[in-house]
């Protein structure tokens, strides 16, 4: 007996719990949902700064460095420096002991009949592996001292491309772009489509009928069809990509939204509202739409991964955003071509974009548990 | 019904029409023409190819034109490949895509819809964390990371079966394109009809089936399946149209001659009456095969009538 | 009454693994059913008596867990593998169940689905089995049963699916029938046809019956025995008439006492006529195809005329599809429909939304569901006060704030629970919402659309005597819905019986209940009210 009411001891707020609130709670319950969306956001972080933290920028070309395999060394090795050391040692014509490279710097014992000479450090100097060369320690009869030079030492943890470009840095602004266009273009489906199908969902009749006629007519088009001829329109330009990607994925959503309209236009609340005078557009803003936000939201999380994926396939058919600038698309159908001799230009571009969509498609599925509880 | 099928065909063509008009301006007003070359070619040469394309006439005239050689079969000769009409071009190529895109088809739908069932029958045990988990990874890996790795694998460092080539069909060269082709597809449909049948078995008439005591193999099979498998097809009309018409990835990765890649190219090559011809085969297999599935629909679900 | 106990429930517990923790279901019931008899559980919703019953035959929720004791004949189920059930269920018991429109397959013929339990449990061939569903389909009066055997379930009635639910019943000739709610979907002539089918059947086939209500009137009239069930636990059993005439348990009494009473007296004749409507016809046009014209018009109120006096309570009554609610929202203008409509006078007939507005705030309309008429993602508080913004726009919130607490208190909710939303709620505090939503206008004219028929007996009788003390308390006029004659008899002066958008009677209550002239009325009658004995009648089509 639920029914018998409180006697009312003080009027103050007792406060509720919204089913956002609801959903939020199961949300958090969802474990593989949690983890998915932490994931997302040390990915989203790494697309942001990982850029700007990176030691190399992500279109600087190491000549000297070219398909370096992924390594937790730093390039050059050691094993590299010493004889190349050596080799330029040897031009100052001293008597040189033994090299030892620590960190950033190169050192070895040397000595001589002669006074030594501190111009030959230009010998150093000169090979473009060493900078900064300087004789220390120099004994007073300046005889025997220590030659130091300075060593530019790079690590290239996910190794370099073939044109001698870091994959770590590129993969971070791939992250970025292909992130930054699945959700740009999501945002711009979700506004043509909700505000599409909205409107036909709501006017009904033969509007309805009309638009979504259009709908399907547009479905019958091959989906990449404006988007090739856009980018053949207006260029490779990254706003274009995210456009033609949000105008050919809206057709879905527009569905969505009107079937939801529809729905909603024939529940009691909404004729209550009606009862009691309440504006269209009051209904549309207070009622409507708060009610078809849980499926548009599920849609959307499912949304971004297919725009990312389109975005790789444009870029796989080389209609992507312009080099230097990169997307995982790109890097992946760039490791595709090189993946016999550097399968690290495939594996960590690969890794990471499936890991996006990986963490989107759970997250997405853990959202839909969580709106629709029902449907467990 | 064959009222019905008459009457959607018939209504299908002002919708080739509008598609086809659309798809024309479109691909016109693009910047670029078909001849435009590095080097210029000579403005006479020019004028006398276009003259011959009929592509010095005003546009509309050339829609007009195109429209009349359409409705006589005729799509035009090709632009780019020369000495070939796009007829021809579809003629060898769309068997090739056909053969390709229905054998991925019917083993996606086989195996994805038995991986689904099971993982619905064995909610929440390991068979269906399986099946969900690996149908994610093949809904995230897309097919031009799946194929170049498959093709490496098995064709180069195994040396089990060619590395690309369509070697006139035969099954050695099919199985690694109809497996890059199947594989995500499986992963949606074990999706789909896992949900689909954990929803028919929570069914009121599913209840009463086994409230009668009828061995568990009818209620399922018989009562939570045929239920469950509706959702699937209604998945299956644009994917097959999608599959039958070549995929652009595929073709390009594995060397086959199929019709898949043959927008991409028309597009980027100018080559408008390639580009066109493609639009109105893959419109017409959209329109094709989502009427097989009303069709299909009214089959399986009693409710469902044309009159 | 010697006869042998055939099921025997001991200490049956049934829980459920939830989100929010075990939930105990069923908490430890004994239970007997002896051969040939009638027993029925009682119990308004979440009482436990459905899953008892699931319980039993082995179809609990794939979280539910059942423990305890129920054997069938010496034979225990509890716990049994589903083949050793599957000897039992389908063939000695058997079940019918609330819903007749979702529980047959639609993907099949009936004639089928009837077989099957013939086919799997008695091995009949499928000749064999056709014949015998021919007969059954006869047997429960299916029309035709040699066609009828082919027809889908979407092509049969709600009443002839339960029908064909109750020929699947009976193919084995079970010991005992498990009857789950039958007729709660069922409009209340179907009700007492299906009723009057199972008493017959049972004298004819001597199986027992369990029958599964919350309706105390169709137990009085149909059950040898009664359990009462309260949240899980029966807090009363006994013969029914004695159970009837001398009930225990506080809970029973307040059951029994749950009918609603009290009649209402007629307005003067010379009240002002607040709301009127002349010659009202609403048309749907169905089968549209874009640009083409209709194919068909269902005339869902045909010519009908109504006036509301101030301060009266007019009841209209009338089966599913009969038209009263569109009449209702036609009335309010709600619904575009054709005749003239007046509103104190002033005509309405042409008034568009926008001259409409100003009148919304004194013509209100409460709902059935009070599921579906409450915006789910909006407090309390914002529920109650929607209508003021649109009114009295220049209310400050405070102001608001105060208006939304006196109405909650005066439909006697707590006015602290208004930051709740409306989810967290029960159905009767739910339906006080509605009625504080359409009261805090203060308006003159209430359409009240079967406010009570989603609720359980006990929480009807709350409702019904609160809309009477707003009404005494505001000098309200009331346009109540409804197809419940009990309750319609206690809230109404004046009834109008409608049928297929048409006026079959008209007149005050005490005539309408005592003196029905027309024969639909009599059936409508003899169908609900209490002590008609159940009778075979010529109204379903």
């Amino acid at each position: 007996m639920t029914d018998i009411p409180v006697p009312d001891s003080d009027i103050s707020n007792i406060a509720g719990r919204s089913l956002w609130q609801d959903a939020w709670l199961r949300l958090r319950r969802n474990r593989a949902a949690v983890v998915s969306a932490m994931v997302l956001v040390a990915l989203a972080l790494a697309g942001i700064f990982g850029p700007m933290l990176s030691q190399h920028p992500y279109d600087r070309i190491y000549p000297q460095y070219v398909r370096a395999p992924a390594s937790l060394e730093a390039y050059p090795r050691a094993d590299d420096i010493v004889p190349a050391f050596e080799r330029a040692v040897t031009r100052t014509r001293v008597e040189a002991g033994e090299i030892e490279v620590d960190g950033q710097t190169v050192r070895v014992p040397i000595s001589s009949d002669e006074p030594i000479d501190p111009r030959i450090t230009r010998y150093i100097d000169r090979s473009d592996l060493f900078f900064n060369a300087r004789i220390e320690a120099l004994s007073a009869d300046e005889l025997s001292g220590e030659l130091v030079a300075s060593v530019n030492r790079v690590k290239f943890y996910f190794g370099t491309d073939a044109n001698g470009r870091d994959v770590m840095a590129r993969t971070f602004i791939g992250i970025r772009i292909s992130l930054a266009i699945g959700l740009l273009a999501s945002m711009m489906a979700l506004v043509l489509g909700v505000t599409y199908g909205a409107l036909a969902g709501y006017l009904g009749g033969r509007v309805d009928n009309v638009m979504m006629r259009v709908v399907d007519i547009l479905y019958s088009l091959p989906f990449i069809f404006f988007v090739i001829l856009l980018v053949v329109f207006f260029g490779r330009s990254f706003v274009l990509i995210f456009i033609a990607i949000g105008m050919t994925e809206w057709l879905d959503m527009a569905r969505i939204v009107r079937g939801q309209t529809l729905t909603i236009k024939r529940q009691e609340y909404v004729e209550a509202a009606q009862a009691m005078g309440v504006s269209s557009w009051g209904i549309l803003r207070r009622h409507v739409i708060p009610n078809t936000l849980g499926p548009v939201i599920v849609f959307v999380t499912l949304l971004v991964p297919k725009a990312i994926l389109l975005e790789s396939l444009l870029s796989f058919l080389g209609l992507g955003v312009q080099e230097p600038l990169t997307s995982l698309g790109m890097l992946i159908s760039d490791g595709a071509a090189n993946m016999r001799g550097a399968p690290w230009l495939l594996i960590f571009p690969a890794a990471t974009l499936t890991a996006i969509l990986f963490a989107l498609n759970f997250l997405g599925d853990g959202l839909r548990d969580a709106l629709d509880p029902k449907d467990r | 019904m064959l009222g019905y099928v008459l009457r959607r065909l018939a209504g299908a063509i002002p919708t080739v029409f509008i598609i086809v008009t659309i798809a024309f301006f479109m691909i016109r007003l693009a910047p670029g023409g078909p001849f435009d070359l590095e080097r210029p070619l000579d403005p006479l040469i020019m004028e006398n190819i276009n003259r011959a394309y009929n592509l010095d006439k005003p546009l509309w005239q050339q829609y007009f034109l195109y429209l009349g050689n359409l409705a006589q079969g005729d799509l035009g000769p090709s632009f780019t490949r020369r000495d070939f009409s796009v007829v021809d071009l579809f003629r060898t190529g769309l068997p090739v895509s056909i053969q390709l895109g229905g054998t991925a088809l019917a083993i996606a739908l086989v195996v994805g819809a038995f991986l689904g069932a099971l993982a619905a029958l064995r909610q929440n045990t390991w068979v269906d964390y399986m099946v969900v988990g690996t149908a994610t990874l093949g809904i995230t890996i897309p097919t031009f990371v799946i194929a170049p790795v498959l093709s490496l694998f098995f064709g180069v460092m195994m040396g089990w079966l060619p590395a690309g080539g369509w070697g006139g069909g035969r099954w050695q060269y099919l199985v690694l394109p109809v497996a890059t082709l199947a594989l995500p597809q499986i992963a949606i449909i074990a999706r789909l009809t896992r949900g689909a049948t954990i929803e028919a078995l929570r069914s009121n008439h599913v209840r009463t089936a086994r409230a009668y005591g009828l061995p568990s193999y009818v209620v399922v099979g018989v009562h939570a399946l045929r239920a469950a498998i509706l959702p699937v097809v209604s998945y299956l009309g644009p994917t097959a149209a999608a599959l039958l018409t070549g995929s652009v990835v595929v073709e390009t990765i594995f060397g086959i001659p199929g019709i898949g890649r043959y927008f991409v190219q028309g597009a980027l090559g100018r080559d408008y009456t390639l580009v066109m011809g493609t639009v109105i085969v893959i419109a017409m297999f959209v329109i094709l095969f989502n009427l097989i599935v009303d069709i299909l629909y009214a089959v399986l679900d009693p409710r469902v009538r044309y009159d | 009454m010697a006869e042998e106990t055939i099921l025997a429930v001991r200490d049956l517990h049934v829980e459920f693994q939830t989100n929010d923790g075990m939930v105990n279901a069923v908490k430890g019931i004994d239970l007997d059913v002896r051969r040939g008899e009638t027993v029925a559980i009682v119990g308004e919703s979440g009482s436990g008596k459905s899953q008892t019953t699931m319980a039993i035959m082995g179809l609990l929720a794939s979280n539910g867990r059942a423990r305890g004791s129920a054997t069938y004949r010496g034979q225990e189920l509890v716990g049994l593998p589903e083949r050793q059930l599957n000897r039992i269920r389908g063939k000695k018991i058997t079940m019918i169940f609330q819903e007749p429109m979702t529980s047959l397959d639609p993907l099949y013929r009936i004639g089928r689905q009837i077989a099957e339990p013939l086919r799997y449990h008695a091995r009949m061939s499928g000749k064999a089995a056709r014949a015998r569903v021919i007969e059954l389909l006869d047997l429960v009066g299916i029309p035709n049963p040699a066609e009828r055997v082919d027809a889908y379930p979407h092509e049969l009635s709600g009443g002839q699916r339960q029908r064909v639910m109750i020929a699947m019943a009976l193919a084995n000739d079970p010991d005992m029938l498990i009857a789950d709610e039958p007729t709660t979907a069922l409009d209340v002539t179907i009700q007492a046809q299906i009723l009057a089918l199972l008493a017959d059947l049972q004298k004819k086939l001597g199986m027992a019956i369990v029958f599964i209500t919350h309706d105390l009137g169709i137990v009085k009239r149909f059950a040898d025995r009664v359990y009462v069930m309260r949240s899980g636990e029966v807090v009363e059993t006994g013969d029914t008439q004695k159970l009837f005439d001398a009930p225990e348990h506080p809970y029973t009494q307040m059951l029994l006492a749950a009918e609603p009473t009290g009649r209402k007296d007629a307005v003067p004749s010379d009240a002002p006529i607040l709301l009127e409507g002349r010659d009202v016809e609403v048309v749907f046009s169905t089968g549209g195809s874009w640009f083409g014209k209709a194919n068909g018009e269902i005339r869902a109120v045909d010519g009908i005329s109504v006036a509301l006096r101030a301060g009266q309570t007019i009841g209209i009554v009338g089966e599913s599809g009969s038209g009263k609610s569109t009449l209702g929202r036609a009335l309010l203008r709600l619904m575009p429909g054709d005749g003239t409509f007046r509103f104190e006078g002033m005509d309405i007939s042409h008034a568009d939304k926008r001259a409409m507005r100003p009148l919304r705030k004194r013509l209100q309309l409460v709902f059935q569901d009070p599921f579906g008429s409450l915006s789910p993602r909006m407090t309390v508080g914002q529920v109650v006060t929607e209508g003021l913004k649109v009114h009295e726009p220049s209310l400050k919130a405070k102001e608001r704030d105060r208006r939304a607490i006196e109405v909650l208190e005066e439909v006697g909710l707590d006015p602290s629970m208004r930051n709740r939303y409306p989810h967290e709620f029960s159905g009767g505090q739910r339906q006080r919402i509605a009625i504080a939503r359409a009261m805090i206008l203060k308006p003159q004219v209430v359409v009240l659309d079967e406010p009570t028929s989603a609720l359980d007996r006990s929480v009807q009788k709350q409702i019904v005597d609160l809309l009477r003390d707003l009404q005494k308390a505001h000098g309200l006029s009331y346009l109540f819905i409804s197809h419940d004659l009990a309750v319609v008899r206690a809230m109404a002066d004046y009834i109008i019986v409608m049928r297929r958008g048409q006026i079959v009677e008209e007149g005050p209550t005490e005539t309408i209940f005592d003196n029905p002239a027309q024969p639909y009325t009599q059936a409508l009658m003899a169908a609900a009210i209490d002590g008609t004995p159940f009778r075979r009648t010529d109204i379903e089509n």
